[in-house]
């Protein structure tokens, strides 16, 4: 069902790209989408998607302000004369486990508040981050686990709840 | 003020940056400073050109952007592997 | 009244990019340098490819912009990735005041793996040779 959905979207964006909403387009569009989704079968996956859509757009929401307030800071470091800066290389224990959730978040740790992702552990357990105002690593760690990756684990995985812990 | 006064402005900006992003490429220490002033420039090139559509009203420069937004991508990873692959001789440059 | 947004993001945008460069230029070391330019100078373009949207009110136009805020959202951090974990790798220096470095000595010099923070730190070269000078 979610994937018919995905085809619509991409079909949609064909005509949007090459600028007509005709017939003949989208019909061109979702033969495309069809073929670029059939390569993407498999990590697609199965998802629930009509509770993860409202959760995506109130992610992308608190993620653009969280990368304002991020940009502010480091404007505000270098616009004065003196160092704020408390950095710290730190490691950062992983929940997230496929590919897709450990780019997303990794991605979206470089993008917002001081912190820079380096790299993951060859095991995929760990990810080092280096952290701009890291007076207290803890704080930086928690920020980051409750912050982006439980966010970003209800909407991959799509199957908790709110109340949930 | 006019469009045409800001994008002057904005152009103006964004020369500021580039010369910015050259005394790092020319000052180092390191390669992967010179690499990160060479992305960044790459970065405001892009919002050059889209800057450029605007103020020439000529919609045909944001496809440029896109061109030029993917590309430059992968001029940094190509760095990258080679600084990281590429032994220490680099370490002088 | 597209205009005037349009306006105000192309400054907007012009003020993040010039405070990535002007970061870039000031931090003391690479990886400071590096926030500058991931985050900065990405929002930056957002800003200004949002305001290139604005102006131009066409929907192929639009598409267009946002598919470059996309790519440069997701490539970016890539990009810093990549470029980070090149530079640590052949130890570019922190900056002196770096508080703390839990990536010490956790790369594997020939095969570039990468262990957890729970497993033994490997030497550094420069203290193997110490001991063997000793």
């Amino acid at each position: 069902m979610s994937h018919f959905l995905l085809n619509i979207l991409l079909a949609l964006t064909w005509a949007a790209l090459t600028g007509g909403f005709t017939p003949a387009n989208l019909l061109l569009g979702f033969g495309l989408g069809f073929l670029a989704l059939q390569v993407a079968r498999r990590p697609l996956g199965q998802t629930g998607y009509f509770s993860t859509l409202p959760r995506m757009a109130a992610f992308v929401f608190f993620f653009l302000v969280e990368m304002i307030i991020a940009n502010l800071r480091v404007a505000a470091d270098v616009l004065t004369p003196r160092w704020h800066m408390r950095p710290r290389v730190l490691a950062v224990p992983l929940e997230a486990a496929t590919d897709v959730e450990i780019t997303l978040l990794a991605n979206l740790v470089s993008l917002t508040p001081g912190s820079l992702n380096l790299d993951v552990s060859s095991d995929r357990r760990v990810l080092y981050v280096h952290a701009m105002y890291a007076d207290d690593p803890e704080l930086v760690r928690r920020q980051i686990k409750e912050g982006f990756e439980r966010r970003l684990l209800r909407i991959t995985r799509g199957l908790e709840r709110e109340d949930e812990p | 003020m006019s469009t045409g006064g800001v994008t002057s402005v904005v152009f103006g900006a964004l020369i500021l940056a580039f010369l910015l992003a050259f005394v790092r490429l020319a000052r180092g220490p390191s390669l992967p400073d010179r690499v990160v002033a060479l992305d960044l420039m790459a970065t405001l090139a892009v919002g050059f050109i889209a800057t450029y559509a605007v103020a020439t009203g000529q919609a045909l420069y944001v496809d440029l952007a896109l061109v030029l937004a993917l590309v430059a991508f992968l001029g940094t990873v190509a760095f990258a592997h080679y600084i990281e692959k590429g032994g220490r001789s680099w370490r002088r440059i | 009244m597209a205009a005037y947004l349009s306006a105000a993001f192309m400054l907007i945008g012009a003020a993040f990019m010039l405070i990535a460069a002007l970061g870039v230029v000031r931090f003391p070391d690479l990886f400071m340098r590096l926030h500058a330019s991931t985050k900065s100078a990405t929002l930056g373009v957002g800003c200004l490819m949002v305001a290139a949207a604005l102006q131009f009110e066409s929907l192929a136009i639009t598409t267009r912009a946002l598919a470059v805020v996309v790519f440069l959202f997701l490539t970016a951090p890539v990009g810093a990735h990549v470029l980070g974990r090149a530079a640590y790798f052949s130890r570019i220096p922190l900056w002196d005041g770096t508080l703390s470095d839990d990536l010490r000595g956790h790369y594997d010099a020939s095969t570039h793996a990468l262990a957890g923070p729970e497993a033994p730190r490997v030497p550094l070269p420069e203290e193997v040779d110490e001991e063997q000078g000793a």
